[in-house]
């Protein structure tokens, strides 16, 4: 009986305390919207976003997009880490989940998903800006990653000891940048560890003596990237093949792809991807759009 | 008419008894809940392996010992900090303090308990880690230390409160007879106050270890959450609470996941432990259980 | 002797005071100096006008408004849920129950007021995702996070609630008795309405308790990016988390600015609830004053 009372509420949840100024101003009339959008007119619905962090500059500035052109698509974001996206659409908890990583063959068979790569990008180690030290070789950096080195003098920076932050297990960053940059060595468990690109850089930008990696997307003034062989992680640098701790960025439906078996807002916002101003939004948010 | 009334009356209470057992069950299945989705764990990683090994899922490990002894040291430093902190308070208020200055104490106190934690984390990540960084000049000044500062400024003012409810509970006339013997305020203190209120005071460390074991948010936000085992204050730890909000995220068939509900599990019966020591504390007391709310 | 004694007490009670005067000052003055100048206009409805947000026109996406209302969503929904168990278990221990059921549920309650909020959170999520597998709808929403929620604040309500009652005046329910009124009766007309300052007063503490959980909401359905839900099977955003969120992972000083805001605006809101249950206590002490 409590339920029914509970879902007749709903209705009274929506007409909150927004409801009396609703009623007065209904007629403002909602602005007409470029051809990019098209696509979502006429759509009404929730889409529900979630998994990849690095993915989460870009899904929040197309959703805004979307929302602002059409009132009546709702979508959410939600972090979590590759791991987390790739179960999380898998299971139908959400309708998108993004992945830092390609999801792997025994993910993709399970579940039968659906991958949709619309961007490259490298994963940078980042320093403090204050931080003498912005080259590092790959030796001297799983030493430091393992904990073997302890101390920025052990790599000609000051006599302070290093503050290692690393991500956690379900993140995609984690394993590319375990994977092609550490090659599988141990990551020491004294690592700090933080739930997301933006923690990441957050953290490092305000510890003077740490180091980690985030998402090439993510570098800006705030850090200091670190050359790595004598190779500054950046946009021209992924681009050209120089810089090599590279993969690409997933968004993962239900059902595969090539079949267009994808529902209409899910559809419609992949699509929104690979458009010409999606693409715009990609590169402007530091990552290099890719083609389907 | 009158068994109308009846029925009427046998009504509400059977609405009341059930609204109380629905309370009563759901209680007891959230513990239910735990073991349930624990036990598939148990069935691969013996409880001795899970309570012993160190933290590496990529190795294939998937020991929790290093938190447990993460939250053992936030939560004892902080009581370590914030006993003697509240005691002085109580003391303060209760004794010393000229009248208006100790209503005033009285009410910061009172305010303090309704502070969320979440910003006593904000706080911490921008104002107390970089000063613990930079006076011990070693670590990252997310550790121990931090945290527990920061959770003795949480639950201190439940601490003090609870203090000072049981020092008003004694006996005016005990007080009186000392000061008619020309007692000191120590002398009062020691001998009157202190042995008065100890279960009082013992309830309020009970309280507030409970709150100190439950929070989350500050040791998230600036214990740094590194796996493994602390040997200094200023080490990065782990708590149990903060390794279920951090692997929350994770692929929940994994066995990752799986230990968030051994951490569960471990968190709910410490705290069952704490409740039926407060309560065995005041078994013999014919005073209701202390408010724990803020 | 004697004297040093009382000397040292004097300076450890006063050292103990400043202490803790001193920290919540310092607290409160960086809290305050931070984010004064990040409370403007903007902060709340970001670029988007009033108007247009609060017409729900258009979505906001870079302020606080999706924030706000999911947190005061949240906290009547609590209500909602947690209020008629609350109301009627509080009332079964104070009037109904025996001794042994009143023991056996006292004990329970507190093990409940014991249970650390994240493990409620967990609680949640797992329901969820069990139930999920029946009610393919079902995923981690504001309906479940108020569920949740309730479930932790029901104890505060339950203690409040009893202890309200069982503190009037036995005259009371003499004299009622001695009108004839049943029990049902005298609990309606006379007992609970006695006793609705202090339960009152139990209610806004619950209130303040649900509005700056972070742990539980954070497991059960609050996202970073979701504008204001349109049903109670929506991803919302909250006050809280979305503290947590920036204090971790702000990208720039804006954001961090925004951070700030958040945290005096919840600070405000617990701080007016608070005020609000310590003015009903004053006025029922007054109230029971004058009874005796």
């Amino acid at each position: 009986m409590f339920w029914t009372i509970l879902k007749k509420e709903i209705a009274t949840l929506k007409c909150s305390v927004l409801l009396v100024l609703l009623i007065f101003f209904t007629l403002f009339n909602s602005p007409v919207w470029a051809e990019p959008m098209a696509d979502f007119i006429g759509q009404a619905g929730v889409l529900r976003i979630s998994g990849g962090t690095a993915h989460i500059p870009v899904m929040k500035e197309v959703a805004k997009l979307i929302m602002q052109a059409n009132p009546d698509i709702q979508i959410s974001i939600a972090g979590g880490g590759s791991g987390a996206g790739i179960k999380q659409v898998g299971e139908g908890l959400v309708d998108i989940g993004n992945s830092g990583r390609r999801p792997t063959d025994n993910e993709i068979k399970k579940y039968g998903l659906g991958l949709n790569r619309w961007a490259f990008d490298g994963v940078g180690v980042i320093v403090n800006r204050d931080n003498r030290v912005q080259a590092l070789t790959r030796a001297q950096l799983q030493d430091i990653f393992s904990g073997r080195l302890t101390n920025w003098q052990d790599v000609g920076g000051l006599d302070k000891e290093i503050a290692v932050f690393t991500r956690d297990e379900g993140s995609g960053t984690r394993k590319v940048f375990w994977k092609k940059a550490l090659a599988k060595k141990v990551i020491t468990n004294k690592a700090l560890v933080v739930v997301s690109n933006g923690a990441m850089k957050a953290g490092v930008s305000h510890n003077p003596y740490a180091i980690g990696y985030v998402s090439v997307g993510y570098l800006d003034k705030s850090v200091a990237a670190v050359a790595l062989d004598g190779v500054k992680p950046s946009l021209e640098t992924v681009q050209k093949g120089e810089y090599t701790v590279v993969r690409g960025l997933y968004s993962n439906t239900k059902g595969t792809a090539a079949k267009g078996d994808r529902e209409g807002l899910t559809k419609s916002f992949i699509d929104f991807l690979f458009s010409p101003t999606g693409r715009e939004i990609i590169s402007r948010k530091g990552l290099i759009p890719a083609s389907r | 008419m009158k068994s109308h009334v009846k029925r009427q009356a046998r009504g509400s209470r059977a609405l009341f008894f059930s609204a109380t057992v629905v309370g009563g069950v759901l209680t007891l299945s959230i513990f239910a809940f735990m073991v349930i989705l624990g036990l598939p764990l148990f069935s691969t990683h013996s409880l001795t392996l899970l309570l012993t090994q160190k933290w590496a899922p990529d190795q294939g490990l998937y020991g929790i010992f290093s938190f447990i002894c993460g939250t053992c040291a936030v939560v004892s430093l902080s009581l370590l900090v914030a006993f003697p902190l509240s005691l002085g308070n109580a003391i303060l208020i209760h004794l010393i303090a000229p009248r208006r200055l100790a209503r005033f104490l009285h009410q910061v106190v009172k305010m303090m308990t309704g502070i969320p934690t979440v910003i006593y984390g904000f706080v911490g990540i921008f104002f107390l880690v970089p000063l613990v960084r930079e006076w011990f000049s070693r670590g990252s000044g997310m550790s121990i230390l931090s945290a527990a500062l920061l959770l003795a400024l949480l639950i201190s003012p439940t601490m003090i409160l609870v203090f000072l409810e049981s020092f008003a509970a004694i006996p005016v006339s005990h007080i009186r007879a000392l000061e008619a013997l020309g007692g000191t305020r120590r002398q009062k203190l020691v001998h009157v106050i202190l042995p008065g209120a100890r279960t009082g005071i013992m309830t309020g460390l009970l309280l507030a270890s409970g709150r100190a074991l439950g929070d989350t948010m500050i040791a998230l936000m600036v214990a740094g959450n590194a796996t493994a085992q602390p040997e200094s204050l200023l080490d990065s730890v782990r708590t149990l609470t903060a390794h279920i909000a951090l692997v929350m995220a994770a692929d929940f068939d994994s066995i990752e996941f799986k230990t968030i509900f051994a951490c569960g599990i471990i968190l709910y019966l410490w705290t069952a432990i704490l409740t039926l020591s407060l309560r065995h504390l005041h078994f013999n007391s014919t005073k209701p259980s202390h408010d724990q709310s803020f | 002797m004697t004297r040093v004694f009382d000397f040292l007490l004097y300076i450890f009670a006063w050292i103990s005071g400043l202490i803790l005067v001193g920290a919540c000052g310092t607290f409160m003055v960086f809290l305050l100096t931070q984010g004064l100048p990040a409370l403007s206009f903007d902060l709340i409805f970001g670029s988007t006008g009033m108007w247009d947000a609060l017409l729900l026109k258009r979505v906001v996406s870079d302020g606080l408004l999706p924030a706000i209302v999911g947190t005061f969503l949240l906290v009547f929904l609590v209500l909602l849920t947690a209020l008629p168990f609350g109301l009627g278990a509080g009332i079964y221990l104070a009037e109904y129950a025996g001794k042994r059921s009143k023991s056996f549920f006292s004990l329970i309650f507190d093990l409940l007021a014991g249970v650390p909020s994240i493990v409620i959170g967990l609680f949640g999520f797992s329901l969820t995702i069990f139930l999920h597998k029946h009610f393919t709808f079902l995923t981690p929403c504001l309906l479940i996070s108020a569920l949740a929620l309730a479930l932790l604040v029901l104890p505060y309500l339950i203690r409040s609630t009893q202890m309200a009652l069982e503190e009037l005046p036995t005259s009371l329910r003499l004299t009622a008795a001695a009108l004839g009124a049943d029990q049902a009766t005298t609990i309606r007309f006379v007992l609970l309405p006695q006793a609705a300052a202090g339960i009152f007063s139990g209610i806004i503490l619950a209130i303040g308790r649900a509005a700056e959980d972070t742990a539980v909401i954070m497991l059960t359905g609050v996202v970073v990016s979701a504008g204001i839900p349109r049903s109670l099977f929506n991803s919302y955003e909250a006050l809280p988390f979305y503290i947590y969120y920036m204090a971790s992972q702000f990208s720039d000083q804006q954001e961090l600015q925004q951070g700030f805001g958040a945290a005096l605006i919840l600070l405000a809101i617990c701080g007016l609830l608070f005020t609000l249950a310590w003015l009903i206590r004053k006025k029922i002490t007054a109230r029971l004053l004058y009874h005796h």
